[in-house]
């Protein structure tokens, strides 16, 4: 059913998974206020992929942080499965990370004592998951980002690539509805970028997971249903890849 | 929500991944605890040596008490301290003027001392300025109700008369002693307590029992010969004698030199025998009575160094005494600032760690728990390395100065105690420490995670 509504992108009757309005963010330090988002109105779509871009300081990863229930707004709503983030408690926003959304980092952020598997399964140990189902899960999302044969290496002995394979396979734990990617290719060469850009785009063909990508990296339009960009903390262009395509074409 | 081994097992990896700080820390707490199990240990070795000594030195001072009561009669406050039953505010009384100091005892009853004065008190205008006089020393409580006390002092002249009583018939009985011993002194008359004496201190209507006269014959005996051997030390010859041997010069011969040297088998005998060279009368010792009569000097030697080096036992906290229950708490003040510190750099260093693992789904508490488990081994593992070291050092220490005394009084049971009282100590310590920087931590934001340096 999910590969279904992928296949249809552009079909107007969809879920809608997470919701803005009016989401602005002033940050306040020693009286010196940033103006990092000025009002964002968005709603995006169960099972997209979307890229959103934007010169560094523009307010990308505010922008994640807001959407990925990690920090709040100063003004206007979040929803994300049309529950306001502002209205839960903190075990409530724990249990909303922990289920609904799956977060990989641009430094990947793996528990350097942890084995691959470990880190895999801790998630699963917040979620309640028993020890062995957890184990066999996490296995099985080793051997899907192409790392069953390391599961016992701690993330020292790891690659880069490696490394940010295993947080994809972590932040997948709990089969979250979302993922939040804040630059996951920006730490990595060419031919390692494009192998998670592959594991990006198979989970969300196959999975129908939504993925949200902040990058500085063009090939994500490649991948993508939906460009966002951003600048000075306001939306300043969403378009499908199509047209974006046609406009590159054009250019070229 | 998150099974306790897991928990402990992160908190464990903590440790394990920061070694050489967490052994800082750990080597922090163990110091703390050494110095409060080692004050702890020492007071309470020095606590059961000094009942251990006590009982001893009544012991060996029974022929002493025994003199004294059979030479004097009893002074009208020490019949009341052994009759506190009969008189208890006459005692509670007495124990507060000899408590006072000089000056507030100088106003409260001029140059009257003890029993006095109750005798001074039986005027009523006295009574009223001593009870005024009372009324301005703010910082002192008198521990009888007034209207108790003016009974008391009432009923005085008549308990004065009782122990005018007692004391008379006590110096009766001594007379009667007197005439039995005759010519000898007392102490000489005692080494008999076991036969002829002994049943005439009962004539004279003292209790003694036979294995009390027997002790005491015994005793009586020990000291005499002792004192025979003491005397050696004026003895010019001898002592020459024993500087040869020793390789020493007569001068520097003490009674601490002879009485050691006289320990040694061969040597009690080779100085009978220089005894006996020299006229003395050696007739009632040999070698083996010389090297018990060494021994027992020694044993008492020994108990009157445990006596003067406990005598600060008993202070404040556990026996501590008040001095060394402030260094102690300040040292665990110190050790916990240092905890807290270690702990605090550990929150700081590892913020991504924490902000990630909330951005999977942990909750405060979780983060809180640990960090405070994480501290806990560290404080378990100071304590318990702390204690070790603290242990021996003092029980070392102790068994130099105390020697057999410790042996025959170890006292395992309490510290055993204060071990686990000093173990548990670290661990809350460490966990007190770690409340302030584990609530920093848990109160991390999330969104922390994504900060880039
Ligand atoms: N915690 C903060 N306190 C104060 N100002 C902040 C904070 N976080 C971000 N800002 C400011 O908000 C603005 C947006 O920052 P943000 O990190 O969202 O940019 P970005 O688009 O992610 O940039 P980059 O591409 O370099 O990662 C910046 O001007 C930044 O200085
Ligand atoms: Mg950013």
């Amino acid at each position: 059913m999910k590969e279904e509504q992928t296949v249809q992108t552009s079909a107007g009757e969809r879920r809608i998974i997470i919701r803005t309005i009016g989401m602005k963010k002033f940050y306040n330090r020693k009286g010196q206020i940033t103006q990092a988002l000025r009002g964002v109105d968005i709603a995006i779509f169960d099972a997209e992929f979307i890229t959103v871009m934007g010169p560094s300081g523009s307010g990308k990863s505010t922008f994640f942080n807001l959407i990925g229930a990690l920090d709040s707004p100063t003004h206007g709503r979040v929803f994300i499965d049309e529950v306001d983030v502002a209205q839960l408690t903190a075990e409530e926003l724990a249990f909303l990370r922990c289920r609904k959304i799956g977060y990989i980092f641009q430094s990947y952020n793996l528990i350097p004592y942890m084995t691959a598997l470990e880190n895999v399964t801790t998630p699963m140990a917040f979620g309640g998951v028993q020890t062995d189902e957890a184990r066999k899960r996490g296995m099985d999302l080793l051997e899907l980002v192409g790392l069953k044969e390391r599961w016992f290496h701690r993330p020292i002995e790891m690659s880069g690539g490696q490394q940010q394979r295993v947080a994809i396979a972590r932040a997948l734990a709990n089969n979250p509805t979302v993922l939040l990617c804040d630059e996951p290719t920006a730490n990595l060469d060419h031919h390692t970028g494009d192998e998670i850009l592959a594991i990006l785009q198979r989970l969300n063909k196959e999975r129908g997971v939504t993925i949200i990508c902040a990058t500085h990296d063009h090939r994500m339009m490649n991948v993508c249903d939906r460009l966002l960009w951003i600048r000075d903390g306001a939306i300043e262009r969403i378009a499908r890849r199509d047209e974006v395509k046609v406009e590159l074409g054009g250019i070229d | 929500m998150l099974s306790f081994r897991r928990i402990v097992r992160i908190a464990f990896s903590g440790v394990r991944y920061r070694l050489f700080r967490a052994t800082i820390t750990v080597a922090v707490i163990a110091i703390a605890m050494a110095f409060l199990m080692n004050i702890l240990g020492e007071s309470l070795i020095k606590k059961s040596v000094a009942e251990a000594a006590r009982s001893r030195i009544e012991e060996l001072h029974r022929t002493d008490t025994w003199i004294a009561r059979l030479s004097v009669p009893r002074t009208p406050e020490e019949i009341i301290f052994d009759q506190a039953g009969r008189a208890p505010v006459a005692k509670t009384c007495l124990d507060f003027f000899s408590r006072l100091d000089y000056g507030r005892r100088r106003i409260l009853s001029g140059s009257a001392e003890s029993v006095q004065i109750f005798d001074l008190l039986q005027d009523a205008e006295k009574q009223e300025s001593f009870f005024a006089a009372l009324a301005n020393m703010k910082a002192i409580r008198f521990p009888v109700g007034r209207e108790e006390f003016v009974s008391f002092l009432a009923s005085w002249p008549e308990l004065k008369q009782q122990i005018r009583g007692v004391r008379e018939k006590e110096q009766a009985a001594i007379n009667r002693i007197e005439q039995a011993r005759g010519e000898r002194s007392i102490l000489e008359a005692l080494t008999r307590a076991d036969g002829e004496f002994g049943q005439a201190i009962r004539d004279a209507g003292f209790e003694l029992d036979d294995r009390e006269a027997e002790t005491l014959a015994a005793q009586a005996r020990d000291i005499m010969d002792s004192q025979l051997i003491e005397d050696t030390i004026n003895h010019t010859e001898l002592r020459q004698a024993v500087a040869a041997r020793k390789d020493l010069l007569p001068g520097d011969i003490t009674v601490n030199i002879i009485w050691k040297m006289l320990r040694d088998a061969d040597s009690s005998e080779w100085y009978l025998e220089q005894m006996a060279a020299a006229g003395l009368e050696v007739s009632g010792l040999d070698a083996g009575r010389v090297r018990h009569l060494a021994e027992r000097r020694a044993r008492a030697r020994l108990l009157v160094k445990a006596e003067l080096r406990t005598a600060d036992t008993g202070g404040g906290l556990m026996g501590i005494g008040q001095r060394m229950t402030w260094l102690a708490l300040v040292s665990m003040l110190v050790c916990v600032v240092g905890i807290a510190n270690a702990m605090l750099m550990s929150v700081t260093e590892r913020f991504r760690e924490i902000a990630t693992l909330k951005c999977l789904g942990a909750l405060n508490t979780f983060i809180m728990t640990v960090f405070l488990i994480e501290s806990s081994i560290l404080g378990l593992a100071g304590g318990i390395a702390g204690t070790l070291i603290g242990l021996v050092i003092c029980v070392v220490r102790m068994f130099f100065v105390f020697q057999s005394l410790l042996a025959h009084a170890f006292p395992w049971g309490s510290l055993g105690l204060g071990a686990l009282i000093s173990i548990t100590a670290g661990i809350l310590l460490a966990a007190v420490a770690a409340v302030y920087p584990s609530l920093r931590a848990a109160r991390l934001a999330p969104m922390e995670a994504m900060r880039i340096e």
